[in-house]
């Protein structure tokens, strides 16, 4: 048994705790780092300190005396995330004063900011500036520009990608073994997870799939297309889209897509809002009127568009408007959830694409302290949860010395539920077989139910 | 509910490994007595063991569990830390063995032994050893030593932690329970060399030190601390008000933040209540003693082991007059700052209830005003002040109840009152029967049991044990055991039972 490398553990200090901050801390303390967590409401403390194990405390985090309560000299990271921008900008800016070695990490969504966000990163010193509106509408446009897949992460830096989609009734993968799937596909490919009646599984070679099972695919991003083409469903990305709410997101988004020369259509109740979205958004189609509202839904086109996007603010709405638009054959849906915790009940309800702004952008903060972490010893590059953290897939950097290196994978001890998703050499995506062995230097993929993984090593058993 | 059964169990193993202390003692002073500790040990430690097989997927700590918790695993520890006393034969009846040990436990260093002279090395060690444990707390060491993941176990800390709001020094509980640990090692250890400086012999030292650290009281010679040395006694006073400091202001003095370790509102209240009492006192009996150096250690002795709850003498205070007799009452109900080892009702506590009748008094004068109460330079939260008020109606009835059941065995009302005070603030010497000079030997069976009832509660801080006299809550903890039969198909009788009385 190799000597498992114990992971350093870095001081935290999370400033605000609203959503994303929340979803931070229980993410950061299931990696066992030490975390502060502050905010000026004592319930919210309260309520985090009992339910994590973190230190709380009650304070602003622009004043000095309370981040030096917090233990401002020794953190390593502060990340602040309250509502405000400006706060978390002021936050930010202080931290670096008094901890020269620290890195700080703000969240910005107020899109008047966005010119200036890298002068002001770099004036201020902050080593990350996330706004979680406009990841979601990457997130999203990312998903447009895939129809046919609930969910796309990139991995080994956009040369592969983890698609996820569901099998459609009467598809040719209906009913087949998985051994036998190579026939449909002549490329390199690894299915990494089938989800069927809300339980995950890792497949094996003599499962076989079912009509409705959602599963995860990992290629090559260029093979990607023809995933699809070889299974028989379209291809190419969508003409016209309705968006429900003229929110942040939704500008965010519609800007992308109008630069792609899609349709679309913006359905907001604020008549001001509007007016001003009418001026931002010169291409797009701007309509003022009530989302929920069936007859203005058909008025407007529903039958028409082939993508439907419900990003208002209220997550009641948007699953109840999605669910009336999946009534509708072939058109693609996407609901925002900003709030609602009950996941197992969102992925029963056969959504279609669903897109949590909190943790893509905890995700986006955590992949940062991981690579943060990597720097003294772990050497995870990027990890993504799937289906809702049940399932994590791990990017790992193999180095010299590393127990993983030289084994044919047949003969390699691993653990349970657990694969060896691809390997990345020098650029170039692998999908190994049995006799292929892992070298220093390759990047490698993992897909795995267990938890807490910093090191290629705790793959073995 | 499985957590908690969990919990118990290594408590069990725990306690089995702290009785090694014991044991290795009989062996050094080669008494009979060990082997009924290694008896109790090794049964204990089985019963551990198998109860912490039971463990559930996730240990997780709600408000109620953790309260059940402690206060469930506070009994395990009594009951089963009372059976080598009486399976050696030194304390013959069980009640009085459980009565020593919860008064070891709980720090209070009341005993119902008449002569602790003829008791064994081995006895006396543990009777001492039991105050360093519950000092600091059994669950607070478990929360050091077990690597227990997910979740937070905050409110076991919570629970067993005295004082009116329970931080952490360190972001992770475990990490804050080990520091802990590791300043009340420190300190206990700097007490024994101290004490072996005066001249003291080594097992004295460690029985004097251990009884000093969890501000308990056991004394291992019947006139207590009064036959030592000026400098011994000097020593221990010393400690005594050192171990009733709030831990933090050490944790802080560790990180080299002495401004912010002064800075500690609470300290400033508990050693001006120290000074306060003793130059009041001493004004008042100075007559008394030969020389001032004297007059001023007897007193400062005196009020240091009833602030900080001690329960150490080495006069007997009983026979001092009634002005300072009640200030010695007074003191017994402030206690000892929050977070420290020792108890009563808590300086911090005395002083938020202070300054909130003072601000509730100036609302009269500007109904209006806005005013938050501050402490620590902290503005105090409503609902920790709420929660404060709530504590101290639960005092008032518990000692109430207790004085009237304690009242029936005919003493007069000085001893009775003093008996209750004494026991449920953790003290030990009260007045009159109870005083210095004599012991609990001769209350009634039924006064006992109050007394370790108010033992309990008073080390507690009364919530976590009034929790399991609550009906409700074992109605629910009934419930939820039903429930999970049901649902795991293993309730057929059950069932079939509900389906007949339809």
């Amino acid at each position: 048994m190799p000597e498992k490398r114990r992971l350093p553990t870095l001081h935290i200090i999370i400033v605000g705790c609203g959503k994303v901050g929340i979803t931070l801390v229980e993410q950061l303390s299931r990696e066992g780092h030490d975390i502060t967590v502050l905010d000026i409401n004592e319930n919210v403390v309260r309520n985090v300190t009992e339910l994590y194990d973190v230190m709380g405390i009650t304070g602003s985090g622009v004043h000095m005396q309370v981040l030096r309560e917090a233990g401002l000299e020794t953190a390593d990271i502060v990340i602040s995330v309250t509502g405000s921008d400006e706060i978390n900008l002021l936050c930010c800016t202080i931290a670096k004063k008094v901890g020269k070695s620290l890195v700080s990490i703000a969240r910005v969504r107020n899109p008047e900011y966005i010119e200036e966000l890298p002068y002001l990163r770099q004036q201020l010193g902050i080593a990350m500036i996330i706004n979680p509106d406009l990841e979601a509408a990457r997130e999203i446009g990312r998903i447009i520009s895939r129809p046919q897949a609930r969910s796309v992460n990139a991995f080994a830096k956009g040369h592969a990608e983890l698609v996820r989609f569901t099998i459609p009734m009467g598809n040719v993968l209906d009913g087949k073994q998985i051994l036998t799937l190579d026939r449909f596909f002549s490329f390199g490919y690894i299915l990494c997870a089938i989800e069927r009646n809300g339980e995950v599984y890792i497949p094996k070679g003599t499962d076989s799939l079912k009509a409705g099972d959602d599963i995860t695919i990992m290629a090559a991003s260029r093979d990607v297309n023809k995933i699809f083409t070889a299974i028989g469903m379209r291809t190419g990305s969508l003409k016209s889209c309705m968006i429900i709410g003229g929110g942040k997101t939704s500008y965010y988004l519609a800007r992308q897509l109008l630069d792609q020369r899609m349709d679309v259509r913006i359905i907001e109740s604020d008549p001001k809002r509007c007016d001003e979205l009418d001026a931002l958004l010169p291409g797009a189609t701007i309509i003022n009127g009530n989302g929920s509202d069936e007859q203005l839904l058909k008025e407007e086109g529903i039958d028409a568009v082939e993508a439907f996007i419900a990003l208002t603010g209220i997550d009641e709405e948007n699953i109840l408007m999605t669910l009336y638009a999946k009534r509708i054959q072939g058109l693609k849906t996407i609901t925002k959830i900003n709030r609602i915790t009950f996941n197992d009940v969102i992925d029963d309800l056969d959504l279609g694409s669903v897109v949590y702004p909190k943790y893509i952008c905890a995700e986006e903060i955590t992949a940062y302290v991981r690579a943060r972490r990597n720097s003294i010893g772990s050497n995870v590059e990027t990890l993504y949860h799937m289906f809702d953290n049940r399932v994590e897939a791990i990017e790992f950097h193999i180095e010299k010395g590393s127990p993983v290196i030289g084994i044919p994978l047949m003969r390699l001890k691993k653990k349970d539920q657990l694969l060896i998703a691809c390997i990345n050499r020098n650029g170039r995506i692998l999908f190994p077989r049995g006799q292929d062995t892992i070298e220093a230097g390759d990047g490698m993929i993992v897909i795995t139910k267990h938890k807490g993984f910093g090191d290629a090593s705790d793959i073995l058993l | 509910m499985r957590s908690i059964i969990f919990i118990l169990g290594w408590i069990m193993l725990v306690l089995a490994v702290l009785m090694l202390l014991p044991i290795a003692t009989s062996a050094v002073y080669e008494e009979t007595e060990g082997l009924a500790f290694a008896v109790v040990a090794f049964l204990s430690a089985i019963c551990g063991v198998l109860l912490i097989r039971t463990k559930p997927a996730t240990v997780k700590f709600y408000a109620k569990e953790g309260l059940a918790c402690t206060a469930l695993g506070w009994i395990v520890l009594s009951l089963v830390g009372a059976v080598p006393f009486t399976l050696s034969g030194e304390i013959p009846s069980y009640l009085d063995a459980v009565f020593e040990t919860v008064s070891g436990f709980t720090t209070t260093g009341a005993s119902i032994l008449r002569s602790v002279e003829q008791m064994s090395h081995t006895t006396n060690m543990w009777r001492c050893f039991t105050h360093w444990i519950g000092g600091m707390g059994i669950l607070v060491f478990l929360l050091a030593v077990l690597p227990m993941v997910g979740g937070s176990n905050m409110q076991l800390m919570k629970a067993e932690s005295p004082g009116p709001s329970v931080g952490k020094l360190v972001p992770k509980v475990r990490f804050t329970a080990q520091l802990l640990y590791g300043l009340y090692v420190a300190l206990t250890i700097l007490m024994i060399l101290l004490l072996i400086a005066g001249r003291m012999p080594l097992y004295d030292a460690i029985c004097t030190a251990c009884g000093t650290a969890g501000t308990g009281g056991f004394g291992i010679y019947n006139d207590s601390c009064a036959s030592f040395s000026p400098y011994l006694q000097w020593v221990i006073t010393i400690f005594m008000i050192l171990f009733g400091v709030n831990f933090n202001v050490y944790y802080l003095i560790f990180l080299r933040k002495f401004r912010d370790a002064l800075r500690c509102e609470e300290l400033h209240w508990y050693l001006g209540i120290i000074l306060m009492a003793g130059l009041l006192i001493f004004r008042n009996i100075a007559g008394r003693f030969e020389t001032v150096e004297q007059g001023l250690r007897t007193v400062f002795f005196q009020v240091a082991t009833i602030i900080t709850t001690t329960g150490f003498s080495t006069v007997d205070f009983d026979l001092w007059p009634t002005f300072s007799k009640t200030i010695i009452i007074l003191l017994m109900f402030i206690g000892a700052c929050a977070g420290s080892t020792g108890g009563g009702t808590k300086v911090s506590r005395i002083a938020i209830i202070g300054k909130s009748f003072f601000s509730y008094i100036r609302s009269f004068l500007h109904p209006r005003a806005v005013r938050k109460i501050k402490f620590e330079g902290k503005e105090v939260e409503t609902e920790t002040l709420r929660a404060i008020f709530v504590y101290y109606t639960g005092v008032f009835l518990i000692v109430a109840v207790s004085v009237l059941l304690v009242s029936l065995d005919g003493f007069n009302f000085e001893t009775s009152f003093s008996a209750v005070a004494a026991t449920f603030n953790n003290i030990g010497p009260g007045f009159g029967m109870a005083g210095p000079a004599s012991n609990y030997a001769d209350f009634s069976k039924l006064s006992k049991c109050v007394m370790i009832f108010d033992m309990l509660a008073g080390r507690l801080e009364v919530f976590p044990v009034i929790l399991l006299l609550y009906p409700r809550f074992w109605r629910e903890v009934g419930m939820e055991i039903y429930t999970r039969r049901m649902r795991s198909g293993r309730g057929y009788m059950d069932r079939r039972r509900l389906h007949n009385s339809k």
